[in-house]
């Protein structure tokens, strides 16, 4: 990268502080101090390794202190090489870099060199979501999902000669070329938005300082959104597993592929492989995949993955993977042992990488999962140093992070203090038929509001009555039974993803379901279902509950 | 108010003169919005009877068959052929994610025609047991007005079956037209469109709006030379002029040829196809001419005139806001009444037609913010107003903002086809006033966005609301920097 060279003031902020100080206030200072700061930098950066600085004091209550620090004049005046330092471009760092610049701060980022693995050494401009989540995910979905529209198509009149049959390394080759041209892409939104960018890994040293291999940066503050990673137990023959990292770049196709989770992840690539003929065998700890999810939802997705092909072996913890001669993979699991796979995917989990950013030293907390402990704005428990993006493991989602970048910027660098709002996030899952969701689930709902209505719809979409398969959606809307408001949307089949996104404005909007019913459906089409639930499937009223435990089931039963 | 009392007048009197008529309800046509009259009107109580010509997926003025346009020769067929023709292009799209298909991929057009004639043989059964699971009493046969409280049916056989109703709803729907051209008679409409025998070779369609260019993109993607004839400049009147030449745009992508501001003079049968003259002087040789040129309302045989309801000059049944005609025991609800067309919306009709006089709840249908698609290919949606619209009504300045954009898929894919949505928005209410898109799932995408926008969402409300990543939806609610403003006085605006 050609911008390592040119910027890399090394200056320690504590004595160029003190320095400071000394200076008329009048005196015009240069924004990036770089020739100044050269001459000083050799002997001030060794002096600062050896010279605790204490941590401003802040006002305790933390909307203060961000008002104060935001609007100008409470701190003391001090010069940094940048206002805002970022460790890590990913979808959130690199949201809240380009936005702060355009606010008019002076902006660096860090980030490790590209690799489609990640590991201590290796990311890559443009993150995970870029890099190893999102967009590969959606790529090898779509490639994937040839193979039912092939069988689909069958029943609209084409026929193929030959079985079509799939090249692995086209794929790969074509994802790749893609990946690239993505992450030159937003390595250019940042030189356009006038961000420094800075190749290497990034430590922090104070709470104003952050080492990039060995060069030292100041910054007013620090912005830490380095993600997290795919986690693979600890299990004997673990080193035998691969993660979602290196499933999305596999060098050929896997002939037998056991996932082992029952989250998104797991979900999404049993689809993807299934799709590119492997045969897939998910093996998940619980009775049902996607704990969280609405229960209706779960249950409805994993018949009709099922319906697809693929094999699920409820209630079974991984316990050994086994290499056996001839190469292949056993899973020993509470219940027995699976042979014969070309590869094992662990799907169980990401942990934020907090390793070895020099966290513990400089006082920013971290909780037992190792996310950084942030408040409403996103601030850690070190004032200058901020956190947002899967580190901090709240929501972990690209647009989530986004929205806690740009909230971020604004809190900092444009006088107006932002929290994210968390409230009615829609979210989609990938698999294959795919999941689109916005508010509380069914059981949320009963929990936070008691009485509810519920209106369902599970159909054979106008595409399966053609083509014969056994394709069928499910729609469920959860509304409030005192406000009528609409609080949870839900579905399961295809276009969910697409479908879900407008609701998602109605839902956060508080609209009613007396507004989605004066809506006029769009025909033909699945999304219009939504408008047309005339007759609630259930009525839960939690108000008779003087008997004790009428559960909801009950209730379900009775209110058909 | 003044009517509404009259409605609610009459509606009192009902229980002393029920029973002198043979029906409460006696509906004349079986399709989306006459179905929905009487079942929701039987729900209510009502004794309601229907009648419906023979089932033929062509229909005439002794055709039709229980379901209607929509169901026998309109959004249900069309979409099924629309899903066979979209394949084409996606197993094209396969190759550069890594499948190996044959060179020339095999369609087999009876198959898919075979098929999509089951669907609505089976759907014509569903809607006939949707009618007898309510009580409506179906009539095979086609109805006449006697008098404001009489009906006829003529029978296949010829018999003649007389009733009386207390209300009667004219439901007959429409049928496409063809211009009065010479050799018109070898050139089709929508309906023999939706069944030939062979799939056209080459294929002339004459009109601009959304059954012109819907067929146009069955055909082509199908693998048929496709030329679109149209008088205007571009495709889709009344749509948003920018999201007009995105669709003109992606036509000719997909390797329509278009043909703005002509018209076809004559049709002549010849040894080679049919010989197509343009009043440009062109000639071009086509197996099959399909006249997408509007439909006309069907109130010819219905002896409307003699008992007094009146027509306007399209031939359409005058209504008033709850869908009464000018005789106050009869009503109308559907494309007879020529008011919007569009399946969703005669379901509305029927739904509040029943209200009003069955329910005790004068409802009148509601025509704002009515979202609608057309299903070319990409497909086009829209809700509320579009641009120009917006600029004729607002009282201020109007915010357009755009976002172009090429779909995740087309990145590996290779093909070349943005995405285009649009949010016109009022710059002083900040209410957004109009939502449209061009693209892959644009109907399934607008319809949650339909909803938003009929309880007066704002832009502050889209931009709340978080994305769904990696999707093309989420883009309406990311458009953050606007693309131009539009000041009332100044209004600058192309004339597309």
């Amino acid at each position: 990268m050609a911008t390592t060279s040119f910027t890399a003031p090394k200056l320690s902020s504590p004595t160029f502080q003190t320095l400071c100080r000394n200076l008329p206030l009048s005196l015009p200072i240069p924004k990036t101090l770089s020739s100044f700061s050269f001459h000083l930098s050799p002997f001030l950066s060794r002096f600062h390794l050896h010279h605790h600085h204490p941590t401003p004091r802040f006002h305790p209550r933390r909307l203060f202190a961000v008002r104060a620090e935001s609007e100008n004049g409470a701190e003391p005046l001090r010069h940094y090489d940048f206002d805002l330092f970022t460790i890590g471009a990913g979808s959130g760092g690199v949201r809240a870099s380009r936005f702060a610049a355009n606010f008019g701060a002076s902006v660096a980022v860090c980030e490790l060199p590209f690799s489609t693995i990640s590991s201590e050494t290796t990311g890559g401009v443009g993150g995970t979501c870029v890099l190893r989540g999102c967009v590969p995910k959606k790529l090898m979905v779509y490639a994937s999902k040839y193979s039912h529209e092939f069988d689909e198509s069958n029943g609209f009149g084409w026929k193929y000669d030959t079985e079509p049959k799939h090249d692995w390394s086209t794929l790969m080759a074509n994802k790749n070329a893609e990946l690239q041209r993505l992450t030159g892409i937003y390595k250019n939104i940042l030189n356009k938005a006038g961000v420094t960018l800075i190749e290497g890994r990034g430590k922090i040293v104070d709470p104003h300082t952050v080492d990039v291999d060995g060069k030292l940066y100041t910054a007013r503050h620090i912005l830490i959104s380095v993600g997290g990673r795919p986690f693979i137990p600890d299990i004997p023959g673990s080193e035998y597993a691969i993660d979602s990292d290196a499933a999305l770049d596999l060098p050929s196709k896997p002939e037998k592929v056991a996932i082992v989770g029952g989250g998104y992840i797991a979900l999404e690539f049993a689809g993807i492989f299934n799709g590119l003929t492997s045969e897939v065998h998910v093996f998940i700890r619980q009775k049902k995949v996607l704990r969280g999810f609405d229960e209706e939802i779960r249950d409805f997705v994993g018949e009709q993955m099922a319906l697809r092909g693929i094999q699920f072996h409820t209630e079974e913890s991984p316990q050994a993977i086994v290499k056996s001669a001839d190469g292949s993979l056993s899973l020993k699991t509470n219940k027995g042992t699976t042979e014969g796979f070309s590869h094992i995917m662990f799907a169980t989990g990401r942990r934020p990488n907090t390793k070895n950013l020099g966290l513990e030293s400089v006082g920013v907390k971290i909780n037992k999962n190792g996310a950084i402990e942030v408040d409403e704005y996103s601030r850690t428990t070190v004032p200058s140093i901020w956190a947002v993006g899967d580190v901090t493991d709240r929501i972990n989602l690209t647009p989530v992070a986004l929205m806690e970048g740009a909230a971020l910027a604004k809190t900092l660098f444009q006088n107006e203090p932002t929290k994210p709002d968390y409230r009615a996030v829609p979210s989609a899952v990938f698999s294959q038929p795919p999941i689109g969701q916005v508010g509380l689930t069914e059981e949320q709902a009963i929990k936070e509001y008691g009485d509810i209505d519920v209106y369902t719809a599970n159909f054979r979409p106008l595409k399966a009555t053609l083509s014969g398969l056994p394709d069928r959606i499910f729609m469920k809307l959860i509304v409030c039974a005192k406000t009528n408001k609409v609080i949870g949307l839900h579905m399961c089949g295809e276009d969910s993803a697409e479908i879900a996104q407008g609701f998602a404005v109605a839902v956060k909007a508080g609209l009613t379901k007396v507004d989605f019913d004066a809506t006029v459906g769009i025909h033909p089409t699945s999304a219009e279902e939504f408008v047309t639930m005339r007759t609630p499937t259930r009525k839960i009223r939690q108000s008779s509950e003087s008997q004790g435990n009428m559960g909801h089931e009950a209730k379900t039963a009775a209110g058909v | 108010m003044a009517r509404k009392m009259l409605v609610d007048e009459e509606m009192n009197q009902t229980n002393q003169e029920e029973a002198y008529y043979d029906f409460d309800l006696f509906v004349i046509g079986a399709g989306s919005g006459g179905v929905r009259a009487a079942r929701f009107s039987a729900n209510y109580g009502a004794k309601v009877g229907i009648c419906e010509l023979p089932f033929h997926p062509i229909s005439s003025e002794v055709i039709g068959g229980v379901g209607g346009t929509c169901v026998i020769r309109g959004c249900v067929p069309k979409k099924i052929l629309v899903y066979g023709a979209a394949f084409g292009s996606e197993l094209e799209d396969a190759r550069n994610y890594g499948w190996e298909l044959n060179e020339k991929l095999d369609f087999n057009w009876k198959k898919l025609l075979h098929k999509k004639t089951d669907e609505i043989i089976r759907l014509n059964g569903i809607y006939k047991r949707l009618l007898s699971n309510a009580g409506v009493k179906l009539f095979e046969g086609e109805g006449k007005i006697v008098g404001p409280n009489e009906v006829e049916v003529t029978q296949l056989d010829g018999t003649k079956l007389s009733y009386s109703a207390k209300h009667i709803l004219i439901a007959t729907g429409s049928r496409a037209h063809r211009p009065p051209i010479p050799g018109q008679g070898l050139g089709i409409t929508s309906d023999e469109a939706l069944s030939l025998e062979d799939l056209p070779k080459h294929a002339v369609v004459f009109g601009g709006g959304y059954i012109a260019v819907e067929f146009a993109s069955i055909w082509r993607g199908l693998g048929a030379n496709v030329d679109l004839f149209f008088r205007k400049e571009l495709p889709l009147r009344g749509f948003d002029d920018e999201m007009r030449a995105v669709v003109a745009r992606n036509l000719e992508g997909r390797g329509i040829n278009l043909h703005p501001q002509t018209n076809l003079t004559e049709l002549i049968k010849t040894d080679n196809g049919i010989k197509v003259t343009t009043d440009h002087g062109e000639e071009l040789i086509a197996d099959v001419v399909l006249f997408a040129t509007g439909r006309l309302p069907n109130s010819k045989r219905l002896n409307l005139e003699a008992v007094g309801v009146e027509l306007d000059n399209t031939g359409a049944v005058k209504v008033d806001e709850y869908s009464r005609t000018s005789i106050p025991s009869i009503w109308a609800v559907g494309d007879v009444t020529n008011r919007m067309n569009l399946t969703p919306v005669a379901l509305m009709e029927g739904t509040c037609f029943a209200k009003t006089v069955f329910g005790k709840e004068p409802s009148k249908p509601d025509y704002s913010h009515v979202p609608c698609a057309v299903f070319s290919i990409p497909p086009l949606s829209v809700v509320g107003l579009s641009e120009e619209q917006a600029i004729e009504q607002a009282n201020g300045d109007v915010l357009v903002f755009t976002s172009t954009f090429n779909p995740m898929k087309n990145t590996v894919s290779g093909r070349q086809e943005k995405t285009v949505m649009k949010l016109v928005v009022d710059a002083e209410t900040d209410k957004v006033l109009g939502a449209s898109m061009c693209g892959p799932d644009a109907p399934e995408i607008m319809q949650g966005i339909a909803v938003a926008l009929k309880c007066g969402a704002t832009k502050a409300q889209f931009d709340s609301t978080v994305g769904i990543h990696p999707s093309a939806a989420e883009e309406f609610v990311t458009m953050r920097s606007v693309s131009r403003r539009i000041t009332c006085s100044g209004k600058p605006k192309t004339n597309l």
